[in-house]
């Protein structure tokens, strides 16, 4: 019985690693040591039992011991030797190369009503194989990996001149240098708090524009028109190339402003990262937790015919 | 003791297999360079844009033919400087099936057009608002070059300016493919 309950306990652990697959304790030694402990005690009872020490009941059983260990030892392997949690974070339309997985992920591009509703998806490809479409809310199985999406704070912005003329925007230190789409990959402390912040160049004006997202409830707290108040922002910082300051503005969410003679406004909503943690073998799982049903019937099976003695601890 | 030796060996087994397989499937080139020239041999993305008299136009109305797309903008030094060139790289080749196509990255059309007449150009400007071009063929600086085959793949992806022997023997390859 207690070669029984230390392969559940595995199995449920291994089975959290699916489930709640972003946790770091699955990649701690702690973790791998205790299934590896679990895993000893399962081969001990398994190689008792099949030389006959707990009879007819106890071969039946050592099936789904089996099954169980082939469930620790993909536990082992994706916590112990699978790679870290990775999130990568690229700009809209653009691919960024997954190594561990030897596939590439394609952020998929954006426009303003996109941004706005925050339903961009990521595409991964690998070659010769199909493609792996991870929208909001999902997860996806890949090899030994699970595939999922953090949203983060996205503004897509837009320059006119004082004439109405569009404006290149563009993101000098980004590798996507053309991208209208900030990612706010910095914080910035305003007042004690940490807040997402970002910058875009407006070449043909030789303007730098820094910006800092602002929350709806920290809006409220601004001097801004009523109708503004308790939406999402974006603080616009503008200076010229050679750093002199010309003018600060808040720009609520799709609306313009005008700040040091450009018209910018920013359309404020979130834009997806990727997130890659290791995951057990599907495969691996789900055969092993098939055989170790399979055994736990076919043991109870036995028990009821009432034709085997009863099981005793290893 | 046997049976102790036994299991712990045949757990670092499986550990080290599982850690060593080397999985299936070919491996891609993921040399994370970056830019441009990372998108030889890829499929060339198009985007609906508009020519800067209004018409609707697009990289995927030029298949079939060896396409020079070069991402500029008016307020590019280096930009500027090149168009001269391929300007000349398009008279050259135009009757032997090249197109230049100058897509402007987030300008006014009107900005884009009235520097194209000023300047005598005559091959098409597109006007890229949304700068999806830029995105996509991964600019990290203006102008970049993209050589298009007549297949819809791109040959080469090029940072910087170009001078015109330089851009005659990227176009080459793409030229002389069936």
């Amino acid at each position: 019985m207690t070669a029984l309950c230390v392969a559940v306990v595995c199995i449920g652990l291994v089975i959290a690693q699916d489930v709640v697959p972003l946790v770091d304790f699955f990649h701690t030694w702690q973790y791998a040591t205790a299934l590896a402990l679990g895993a000893f005690v399962l081969i001990a009872y398994a190689n008792g039992a099949i030389k006959g020490r707990d009879g007819a009941l106890g071969k039946r059983l050592a099936l789904a011991i089996a099954g169980a260990l082939v469930v620790t030892l993909a536990g082992i392997a994706s916590g112990l030797l699978g790679p870290d949690t990775q999130t990568v974070s690229h700009a809209p339309g653009t691919v960024a190369p997954i190594p561990d997985l030897r596939a590439a992920a394609f952020f998929t591009a954006a426009d303003p009503a996109s941004i706005a509703s925050g339903n961009a998806h990521v595409v991964v490809r690998r070659p010769n194989h199909g493609d792996v479409d991870v929208a909001p809310n999902e997860r996806k199985f890949l090899q030994s990996s699970v595939l999922l999406l953090r949203p983060s704070h996205a503004a897509f912005v837009e320059a006119r001149d004082g004439a109405g003329n569009h404006l290149t925007v563009t993101q000098p230190t980004n590798p996507s240098f053309l991208s209208p789409v900030l990612l706010f990959p910095n914080e910035e402390a305003i007042a004690g708090k940490k807040l997402p912040f970002d910058t875009f160049a407006v070449p043909a004006l030789q303007r730098v524009v820094k910006t800092v997202f602002l929350t709806g409830a920290m809006t409220s707290t601004l001097r801004v028109p009523p109708e503004d108040a308790g939406k999402p922002a974006l603080l616009f910082a503008v200076d010229d190339d050679r750093g002199v300051s010309h003018g600060i503005a808040v720009g609520p969410d799709g609306k313009e402003v005008t700040v040091a003679g450009m018209r910018l406004r920013a359309t404020l909503g979130s834009y997806p990262a990727l997130v890659v943690a290791s995951a057990p073998e599907p495969l691996a799982l789900a055969a092993g937790v098939v055989l170790f049903l399979i055994g736990v019937a076919w043991t109870f099976l036995g028990m009821m015919s009432g034709r085997t003695v009863p099981l005793r601890s290893p | 003791m046997r049976t102790v030796i036994a299991a712990v060996a045949a757990i670092v087994a499986v550990l080290v297999v599982i850690a060593f397989y080397p999985g299936g499937g070919p491996k891609i080139s993921l040399n994370g360079t970056g830019g441009p020239r990372m998108l030889a041999g890829a499929p060339a993305q198009s985007f609906p844009v508009k020519r800067v008299d209004g018409a609707a136009d697009g990289l995927d109305r030029y298949r079939g033919t060896v396409v020079v797309l070069n991402l500029w903008a008016t307020w590019c030094p280096p930009c500027r400087e090149e168009m001269p060139a391929l300007e000349r790289l398009y008279r050259e080749y135009h009757g032997r099936g090249l197109v230049v196509l100058g897509v402007d990255q987030g300008e006014a059309p009107r900005v884009a057009a009235r520097y194209a007449r000023d300047h005598g150009v005559t091959y098409p400007i597109l006007i890229d608002e949304d700068q999806q071009y830029g995105r996509a063929y991964a600019a990290v600086g203006l102008p970049t070059t993209i050589v298009i085959g007549r297949d819809g793949r791109i040959v080469k992806g090029i940072d910087g300016e170009l001078t015109l022997a330089q851009m005659r023997e990227a176009v080459a390859p793409a030229l002389h493919a069936q």
